[in-house]
């Protein structure tokens, strides 16, 4: 209630006036009431009372301290939060190598950046967890929707088709081997169809329709509550050609960072942005690094960098609050993101048939 | 989308008047401001100028379709989604041929035939419908002058000796391919961005430019600096007009590209000359390579996101 006249939200010329007239702290402005201020003002009664309004709103959203709107802060213990990330979940990425070095899977509440070279896989894998992030809880997933903004017109449908269809098979064989009650009655909701008319998808073809875009996402997750995972193919792409004041790309970028990472909490998704690499040019040689600069390195909270090592495609783990750094391979088959097969394992080269039977197993662990 | 003015964008006169008065006139101009000098321009509260905010928005944004419809969508119309190359393996393993709506690259050193292909296909798409073309124009940006007219009816009547049967057919053939001769970079950008009003009134069905490297090869020296960015800058606005066209007309766009070697380590590896997806953004590619004398491999490359490498090999014949 001490809160500073001149820190108020309300339209610079009425702050002006106010503090012009003396009004130090919203206090005061609420003792008045409406019809003295518009008195002592100049101003009408109905712009005095919305101003007031206002005034309410201000102090009493942060007098409550719970998170209700954007501007509010919360308060919560450590071990809060210990109990509510242990009972989050995670999203598969079906390449049980890249789930152990991210610690389970795309974490919800995160945003995961994904850099690489063009042809390396980081639409696929995006792909593949815009249909993992649907799988039903009693198999191990989130149940969640999933909402895909493209920027470089790279997202095809046949293949996210493709990539379901092994899902959702993949799914049948666990329900199969298992028989119960409740996995039966998921897979009857988990189709290609469902999964399909899940996947929001949002085509925007320059970095205002980009921004447009997130600064209506969030009105857009709270009529679609279950969506858990927010994909933007390629940040790179709509903010590298064209732009000569790079302070202004540094400060939408940062902009949109902090927006991403607000919707990320507020509505307990996973966010993952796809980048792309650009060369550093040193004094002797040049190095690969992601682009859009140093400063937009702070956004993520997990960097992955997808690479080549001769033909065999490799995913590290270069940034994370909780993990630690480490390389592993993978694989991008007909089905979709999956690990590579282990040459002793399986006598069959092609591997990709037994990839489904591998992965009860695994489920049963978690 | 982001040259819409602002009073298109629905709000109210008077605001659009204030806002005109600091240079601010288009959905661009609007939302690359920050909270703080929205407010100071519009003279509004902070919600109200998130309000705002979201209005302009609506204005600019996308339309949200689900990935199922967009299935439908095409799933309503399979034999318009590809064009078939009329080699069966290849267009096994394209999932159809070459598909429409999406820019595909191909690749190779020189003398493999990148140049035949896209003559070969260009005859596709003037067939009609139902002999598997596109039954339209084309438009053929050639930066080579590698593009011969004679050799063109020269594969047009041994491909299809039965439909081109006189020599009607085949000027009529001909009439259907417009060849524009671009040779600098700024020119081959004002031929991309003027293609929107041609592809509505010449009804075309196809867009080859043959090649992207060899202009790019001779303008932009990449050991120079400052060449390098803006080689990206050029080829990156080429590549989002050309996939906005792509996308809009639901047509196939074929460009080239030239491989080159590249000393990595010491050892001259094989790499393409314009970096096909980091600088294009392209969804597909497909890579010619010499094996042997009289045949060549096909081979669609990494970026691929329809479907894993595969390898075929094709001959260059009549």
């Amino acid at each position: 209630m001490q809160r500073d006249v001149g820190s108020l939200p309300l339209a610079p010329a009425l702050r002006a006036r106010l503090i012009a007239a003396g009004f130090q702290t919203a206090q005061e402005l609420l003792e008045t009431g409406p019809c003295g201020l518009s008195k002592e003002i100049g101003i009408s009664k109905e712009e005095a009372l919305e101003a007031l309004q206002v005034v309410r709103q201000e102090c009493h959203g942060g007098a409550a301290g719970t998170a209700g709107g954007s501007g509010a802060t919360r308060k919560c213990t450590a071990l809060e939060l210990l109990e509510e990330e242990q009972a989050q979940g995670f999203i598969i990425t079906f390449c049980s190598a890249l789930d152990n070095i991210l610690g389970g899977g795309v974490q919800l509440t995160k945003i995961t950046e994904i850099c690489g070279a063009p042809g390396v896989g980081k639409t696929q894998l995006c792909m593949q967890l815009a249909v993992d992030v649907q799988i039903p809880e009693c198999f191990g997933g989130v149940a969640g929707e999933a909402v895909f903004i493209d920027t470089e017109g790279s997202f095809m449908v046949e293949r996210v088709a493709d990539i379901a269809t092994a899902c959702v098979q993949h799914c049948q064989l666990i329900a199969e081997a298992h028989q119960e009650e409740d996995h039966l009655k998921a897979l009857e909701m988990f189709s290609l169809e469902s999964i399909l008319s899940h996947i929001y998808y949002f085509r925007c073809r320059d970095y205002i329709e980009l921004l447009a875009q997130v600064y209506l996402l969030p009105d857009f997750l709270s009529e679609h509550s279950k969506v858990r995972l927010v994909v933007v193919d390629g940040i790179a792409f709509p903010f590298r050609h064209d732009f000569e004041d790079l302070s202004l790309r540094t400060r939408l970028l940062n902009g949109l960072a902090q927006q991403l990472i607000i919707i990320a909490n507020d509505h307990k998704s996973a966010v993952v942005l796809t980048n792309q690499m650009t060369t550093r040019i040193g004094q002797s040689q040049s190095t690969l690094v992601p682009a859009l600069g140093e400063s937009w390195g702070h956004a993520a909270t997990v960097r992955l960098i997808f690479h080549w090592d001769n033909s065999q495609r490799l995913a590290t783990l270069y940034k994370s609050p909780s993990q630690k750094e480490s390389t592993i391979p993978y694989h991008i088959t007909s089905h979709g993101f999956r690990d590579v097969q282990p040459p002793a394992v399986t006598q069959n080269v092609e591997g990709t048939e037994m990839n489904p039977r591998k992965r009860p197993r695994r489920e049963e662990e978690m | 989308m982001a040259a819409k003015k602002l009073r298109r964008a629905r709000l109210s006169q008077e605001l659009c008047e204030r806002l005109s008065r600091h240079q601010i006139t288009t959905c661009q101009d609007f939302l690359c401001l920050s909270l703080l000098e929205l407010m100071k321009v519009t003279g509004q509260s902070y919600y109200d100028v998130q309000k705002l905010l979201r209005k302009v928005s609506q204005a600019c944004a996308p339309k949200m379709q689900t990935a199922y419809e967009m299935k439908l969508r095409k799933s309503v119309n399979p034999s318009s989604a590809f064009l078939s190359t009329t080699l069966h393996s290849l267009d096994k393993v394209l999932h159809g041929g070459v598909p429409c709506g999406s820019l595909t690259e191909i690749t190779s050193p020189p003398g493999c035939g990148k140049t035949q292909f896209c003559i070969m296909v260009s005859v596709l798409a003037t067939l009609p419908v139902s002999m598997g073309g596109l039954g339209g124009t084309v438009i053929y940006i050639d930066t080579e002058s590698a593009f011969s007219a004679e050799r063109l009816i020269e594969i047009a009547g041994n491909r299809f000796p039965t439909y081109f049967d006189s020599d009607e057919k085949l000027f009529c053939m001909t009439r259907s391919i417009h060849l524009y001769r671009e040779l600098t970079c700024g020119s081959v950008l004002k031929r991309i961005m003027s293609l929107e009003e041609e592809i509505i009134s010449k009804k075309v069905k196809l867009i080859v430019i043959d090649s992207v490297a060899s202009v790019v090869r001779k303008e932009f020296d990449t050991r120079l600096q400052g060449n390098l960015a803006e080689r990206s800058n050029f080829l990156a606005r080429g590549a989002s007009v050309l996939k906005y066209l792509a996308e809009e007309f639901s047509i196939p766009v074929i460009l080239t590209n030239q491989i080159t070697t590249s000393l990595s380590n010491g050892f001259p590896i094989q790499a393409d000359l314009v970096s096909p997806a980091d600088d294009l953004s392209l969804s597909e590619a497909g890579i010619f390579s010499p094996e042997g004398n009289s045949k060549s491999c096909l081979k669609p490359s990494m970026n691929y996101v329809v479907s894993p490498e595969r390898h075929l090999e094709f001959s260059l014949g009549r």
